[in-house]
């Protein structure tokens, strides 16, 4: 009896892996499948306009996406969900991560095998690529131009696995025509306006200085007018957005963000951005900080939530981290409040350990992280048309569609042929229902920055300058003159620099698992610097607290991981 | 008076209502206590006057009342003040809520939270998935742990003992995640609505519980009840069952309890499948999704500050207020049948 | 009829006491009921006989045809049981694999006791069963020792609404999920909660506490966390074991001039100690389940070398790190340590007289 339930048991694995296996093997046979759909849309040239063909609600294909990041589901029947998959004859059913970790989501879909056809998977991708469950992009690519043109054959490289196939491809950070972008969206000590003007906006380059500021200021200004009391200074360290207080020695000390090393460009070595003196500094600067009760004491524990509520009431002055994680979170919210009159809006600083050192904390142009993008699983019945899908939403009028929305209802064109919105448009736009039942961007799916190929417009709204402007509140605009910047990008005045190829090496850790050394060793790093970073900022003697996570930190054996992360740059720049 | 007689003369009593079928179960949680000869005499208390009583009680004895009174008022309290405090968040304004201080009372009263929590798209497909998980699932368990526990009860079962410990090892041995993930999947349970309720439907400890209080019953109903003829499904339907309505209840509870909470399986097994949402796992999504949508979600045509908000906190209490009150507003009414079943059925396991 | 009735009334607690009343004597001194006496000795009996009839009963073709719906019914549950209960169990064979979903069971390289070692060797490991079993029985003990305190003194409230009312608030935490339990908890210990408000405006502290940034907080809010959850629940089976003591001990108690306290020290607590006895052994077994979503939900960077329990280590290396078998073997071990502590738990109970599980 045992037997026989084993054999069958382990049957199921063996059919279901060699059903994957197949679709690996023959992609030509879901091509033969795919028969049944309707004549693929050729788009045109350029990916200017899509073809005039409508879909039938018959016609239309439903995929669904899975998200490793967490997100807002829109509702059945959307607008411009419906307008889309009219035009392309595909609806996208969107869904996102749920009380879990991404690499558990990932995990648990692995194991469960039941996939959807497209995902993002994070920072778990290569769990999806290890688990054989991913379709590889090489016979697909030449079809679909407007996919292709997401990257030159060096950046597609970039996403070659091990088997040297290609099977995802990241969304995000990719400029068409010009760079448009006005808000930094990297990482950045960040402080309110109103610190800047009470202080007559002074030239701050340094992290003492930085913490003098707000010291001072707090001291003068110890309450928000509702009587709450202000917090200087606040960290976040939940899970893995804990980088807002782990990375920040490598910009310190002039470094760009290559996320887990440095590269040291003179001797093409890697340096571990842990343990520099500089590192020292910055933590002991914290500790002292902490212990003078200018960093909030509940910046180890908070959760994510807790974190974007407090900076919402604007009694936070200043923090690390980057624009997205919680800008887009806030800025309406202090909006609403009218404390963006207050000068409660935060602009970037880009510190450095030393007076007079370059910053490197602004990328100028892409950022490429090969580690995460979007893939298309083997659950897919029909591959080709998957693919057409992500190429059509790169057409121009699809990706207006997407982020610009519906010409005369959420945006207009002026005799220039300028997009632009009506304050009425911009807080409809904004609105979560509306969102929920108008707006459909699948933001996880392959998009376009800069400008747009009509040449005047930019392709998502946020960068089109006079959106831009129309958004900013008083005390911004005063800082930015007071400062000659024209957008946030000014304000952090960084050095431009090329990045090489290997640039961020971010994107190579992220991609570690734990059959090597390395992996292992990256993997206890992590878990090590999560409990002892908080910890050695709250000590009461930071010196032997310090030693103590010293000890406990080369117990993980950095040096197996910095050894791997050399291999791999060594293999980019073709030592 | 023969034993039997008396006995059966009991159960003809037993069937008809309810208060004498507890006074069987509570006879037969009397035989499991170890003091049940010194039962035999009762004391009637006189008619106690608590104000007269405490004056005239010892120094020590008062001192123990107002110590008692204190602990209990404490214990009221702080089961109740965390419940209430949420009540109160649920009704106030996101914005204002953050700043903290509130206590039982919304400080600026809003609507918007609930409004949130109740539109979410998917929150009444879930809804019925859930009454119907809740439903179906508390019926099944309750039918299949109650014929096995009855089977395993029976003192004539030729398997008696290899039955009960095929079970009782389930309690303390499972294969993992994995292994029972990559099952339903060749079992066609993923995506479908039948994973929430067939997986679970027997558990040892269910069935332990209502064995414990099947044996308290005589044997000898089931004897008599042979002799007239009566096959053993008979004597499950008629005879056990009406007395074991209390266990029932208590198992009932327990499954009911489970089914409703649940969200977990249903993001596991159903992730792309709207149509099998639950309850919970909607309002998991919402909780995730909140901070994405709070920052803007303000009313669309006014500018000034006092439009609503919610933020991750306010939707969050509307969200627990909502998933409390359909068993908040249930178990003191079925408080009489888990008390009961969990005193007889549980002291043994 | 008297007693059973009144019994009833007490184990319930709350239910009507009229039934009970009626049946017993308007003097207000104790009778002895006959009809009572004569039930009793007969349940007494029938228990003996229950017992007695352990009888061995012989395989027979007769007996096999007498019994064939209990035969067909289990051999549908055990069908159901070998499915969803024992066939997973095939899984532990990923515990001796290098288990890829790539190569299946079939194909994966057999490593042996590999991962089995590298758990062993594996600092973290080790301190994942500490938390789990420090954790396990701080709950237990605190659990324990508020179901019974919380019992006793429910028992000594006199007022019948009173003991109503708080014994039916006590049941609610029970029916909260663990999600909704630590939200309750995480906003009432948060900077701006109403234990810091009240330790403040007390004057005990100056400024507020961040209690989950210090792992020596973590363990007893863990315990408070089930405390309150599960006190009324547990305490159900405290109260009916109460409610069997013989009054007239309390009488007697009285009549020498006791107290309260001295009458809980001597007659209340001796009357339930079987109960607890039994209760204790049997939930010694599962002291290894300290718990998995309080410490998920609860725990933090800061305090994680204190929070995680074996069911997270698997968790994270079984699903997030996709090495199942390492997760697998670390489950093993536990179900493995679960029941060598319930086979000793057995053990004690059975040497000590009391009543035991197998």
């Amino acid at each position: 009896m045992k037997l026989k339930r084993f054999t069958a048991l382990t049957m199921t694995a063996a059919v279901a892996l060699s059903l994957l296996a197949g679709c690996n093997k023959e992609p030509a046979s879901s091509v033969a499948e795919s028969t049944e759909t309707p004549d693929v849309v050729e788009s045109t040239e350029e990916g200017g306009e899509t073809a005039a063909k409508e879909y039938t609600e018959d016609e239309i294909v439903d995929f669904t996406m899975f998200t490793a990041m967490p997100g807002s589901e829109i509702n059945d029947g959307n607008d411009i969900q419906a307008e889309i998959a009219k035009k392309l004859g595909v609806r996208v059913k969107e869904t996102w991560l749920t009380g879990q970790t991404d690499a558990e989501a990932v995990g648990s879909i692995i194991a469960s095998g039941d996939l959807p056809d497209y995902i993002n998977g994070g920072d778990a991708m290569i769990e999806l690529y290890n688990a054989d469950v991913l379709v590889p992009w090489d016979e697909y690519l030449d079809n679909y131009p407007n996919l292709k043109e997401m990257y030159s054959d060096e950046e597609w490289n970039m996403f070659r696995q091990e088997d040297g196939k290609i099977y995802w491809a990241n969304v995000f950070q990719n400029t068409y025509g010009e760079d448009l972008s006005t808000e930094h969206s990297g990482e950045a000590f960040w402080i309110q306006v109103r610190v800047l003007e009470w202080d007559n906006y002074p030239v701050i380059e340094t992290l003492d200085q930085y913490f003098d500021l707000l010291e001072r200021y707090a001291a003068a200004n110890p309450t928000m007018p509702d009587g709450s009391e202000v917090i200087p200074y606040t960290m976040l360290c939940e899970d893995w957005r804990y980088f807002c207080i782990e990375n920040a020695p490598q910009f310190l000390d002039g470094y760009p963000n290559d996320g887990s090393v440095i590269v040291d460009l003179d001797t093409m070595t890697l340096k571990d951005y842990n343990t520099t003196e500089t590192a020292v500094k910055y933590f002991k600067k914290l500790n002292e900080e902490y212990n003078k009760g200018i960093i909030d004491k509940e910046f180890g524990v908070q959760t994510y939530d807790e974190y974007i509520a407090k900076l919402s009431t604007g009694r936070i002055l200043g923090m690390c981290d980057q624009w997205w994680d919680f800008a887009y979170s806030i800025n309406d919210t202090l909006t609403q409040q009218g404390l963006d009159d207050l000068g409660c809006n935060y602009v970037p600083l880009g510190l450095t350990i030393e007076a007079g050192m370059e910053n490197q904390w602004h990328d100028y142009g892409d950022t490429l992280n090969q580690s995460s993008g979007v893939a298309i699983t083997t659950n897919c019945a029909d591959v080709e048309r998957a693919f057409q899908f992500l190429n059509d939403l790169l057409n121009q009028d699809i990706h207006d569609l997407r982020f610009w929305g519906i010409e005369g209802v959420d945006y207009l064109v002026d005799d220039n042929g300028l997009f632009y919105r009506t304050e009425d448009m911009r807080t409809q736009c904004g609105d979560p229902a509306y969102q929920a039942s108008h707006l459909c961007t699948y933001s996880y799916m392959p998009q376009w920055n800069g400008t747009s190929r009509d040449g005047k417009n930019a392709m998502m709204p946020g960068q089109q300058f006079s959106e831009f402007s129309a958004n900013l509140a008083e005390p911004l605009v005063k800082c930015f003159q007071a400062y000659g910047a024209n957008n946030y990008n000014d304000m952090i005045h960084s050095a431009k620099t090329e990045k090489g190829l290997w640039y961020p090496m971010y994107s190579f850790s992220n991609n570690f698992t734990t059959d090597t050394p390395g992996g292992v060793a990256w993997n206890k790093m992590a878990e090590v610097k999560h409990e002892w970073l908080p910890k050695v900022v709250m000590a009461s003697d930071f010196d032997s607290e310090w030693a103590t996570y010293m000890d406990k930190y080369n117990a993980c054996k950095p040096e197996d991981f910095l050894a791997e992360m050399q291999e791999c740059l060594d293999g980019v720049i073709g030592k | 008076m023969s034993e039997e007689f008396n006995l059966d003369n009991k159960i003809e009593e037993a069937a008809d209502t309810l208060e004498t079928t507890e006074s069987i179960a509570a006879d037969i949680s009397g035989s499991e206590s170890s003091s049940d000869e010194l039962r035999m005499v009762t004391y009637v208390k006189p008619k106690s006057h608590p104000i007269r009583d405490f004056m005239r009680s010892s120094w020590s004895d008062k001192l123990f009342v107002i110590f008692n009174t204190i602990f209990m008022v404490l214990f009221v309290v702080i089961t109740l003040y965390p419940v209430l405090n949420t009540l109160a968040v649920s009704f106030n304004d996101g914005t204002d809520a953050v700043r903290g201080g509130i206590h039982l009372i919304p400080r600026v009263w809003s609507l918007k939270n609930y409004v949130t929590v109740l539109t979410k798209q998917g929150m009444i497909t879930g809804a019925w998935i859930t009454v119907a998980r809740t439903l179906l699932g508390t019926f099944l368990a309750l039918a299949a742990n109650s014929i096995l526990a009855f089977i395993i009860s029976r003192k004539r079962f030729l398997f008696r003992s290899s039955l009960s410990l095929f079970w009782v090892i389930t309690m303390y041995v499972n294969g993992g995640l994995v292994p029972t993930m990559l099952l339903f999947k060749y079992l066609h349970l993923t995506n479908s609505f039948w994973v929430y309720v067939i997986p679970g439907m027997v558990s040892a400890f269910n069935v332990m519980v209502i064995r414990t209080y099947m044996e308290g019953i005589p044997d000898s109903l089931e004897e008599s009840a042979q002799l007239d003829g009566a096959g053993y499904m008979t004597i499950f339907f008629k005879i056990i069952s009406p007395l074991c309505l209390p266990v029932y209840a208590t198992v009932a509870l327990f499954v009911a309890v489970y089914q409703w909470n649940s969200w977990f399986d249903a993001m596991l097994y159903n992730r792309l499948r709207d149509e099998y949402t639950t309850l919970q796992y909607e309002l998991m999504k919402l909780l995730s999704s909140v901070m994405q949508t709070s920052g803007s979600a303000t009313n669309m045509n006014t500018t000034s500050a006092s439009s609503a908000t919610v933020t991750p906190t306010t939707v969050r209490s509307a969200a627990t207020i909502a998933t409390m009150l359909p068993i908040i507003c249930i178990y003191p009414f079925l408080q009489r049948y888990f008390v009961t079943g969990l005193t007889i059925g549980g002291v043994k396991e | 009829m008297g007693a059973d009735e009144n019994l009833t009334e007490e184990t319930e607690n709350v239910e009507s006491t009229e039934a009970g009343k009626r049946a017993l004597s308007k003097t207000g001194q104790p009778v002895e009921d006959i009809d009572n006496l004569s039930r009793k000795e007969i349940r007494k009996r029938a228990k003996k006989n229950n017992r007695a009839e352990d009888v061995k009963v012989r395989l027979s073709k007769a007996e096999l045809k007498r019994q064939a719906t209990l035969l067909i019914l289990s051999a549908i549950f055990v069908v159901y049981g070998i499915i969803f209960y024992y066939v997973p169990l095939l899984g532990w064979i990923m515990a001796f694999q290098n288990f890829k979903l790539k190569t299946g069971f079939f194909h994966s390289k057999f490593v042996w006791f590999a991962k089995f070692i590298r758990l062993f060797e594996d600092e973290e490991f080790l301190r994942v069963i500490r938390n789990t079993l420090g954790m396990g029985i701080l709950n237990l003990v605190t659990t324990f020792v508020m179901a019974i305190v919380f019992a006793i003194l429910l028992n000594e409230v006199r007022n019948k609404y009173c003991k109503k009312i708080v014994q039916t608030i006590s049941y609610l935490p029970h029916f909260l999920s663990w999600i909704i339990v630590c939200g309750l908890l995480h906003d009432a210990l948060s900077s701006t909660g109403i234990v810091n408000e009240v330790l403040i405006k007390l004057g005990i502290i100056d400024n507020y506490i961040s209690f989950f940034s210090f792992p020596a907080y973590f363990w007893p809010i863990v315990a408070f966390a089930n405390v309150w959850k599960e006190t009324g629940w547990n305490a159900i089976i405290y109260l009916a074991a109460i409610t069997s003591i013989d009054p007239s001990l309390y009488e007697a108690a009285a009549m020498d001039g006791a107290g309260r306290w001295q009458k809980i020290k001597h007659i209340t607590l001796p009357g339930i100690r079987p109960t607890i006895m039994i209760l204790l052994v049997m939930n010694i077994g599962n002291v290894l389940n300290a718990g998995f979503e309080v410490q998920y939900l609860l725990g933090n960077g800061l305090v994680q070398g204190v929070s995680r329990t074996i069911d997270i280590y698997v968790l994270n290396w079984g699903i997030s790190e996709g090495d199942y078998s390492l997760g697998t073997a670390a489950g093993i071990f536990k179900s493995a340590v679960a029941i060598i502590l319930i086979l000793i738990a057995n053990w004690v109970a059975k040497k000590s007289g009391e009543e035991h599980l197998f």
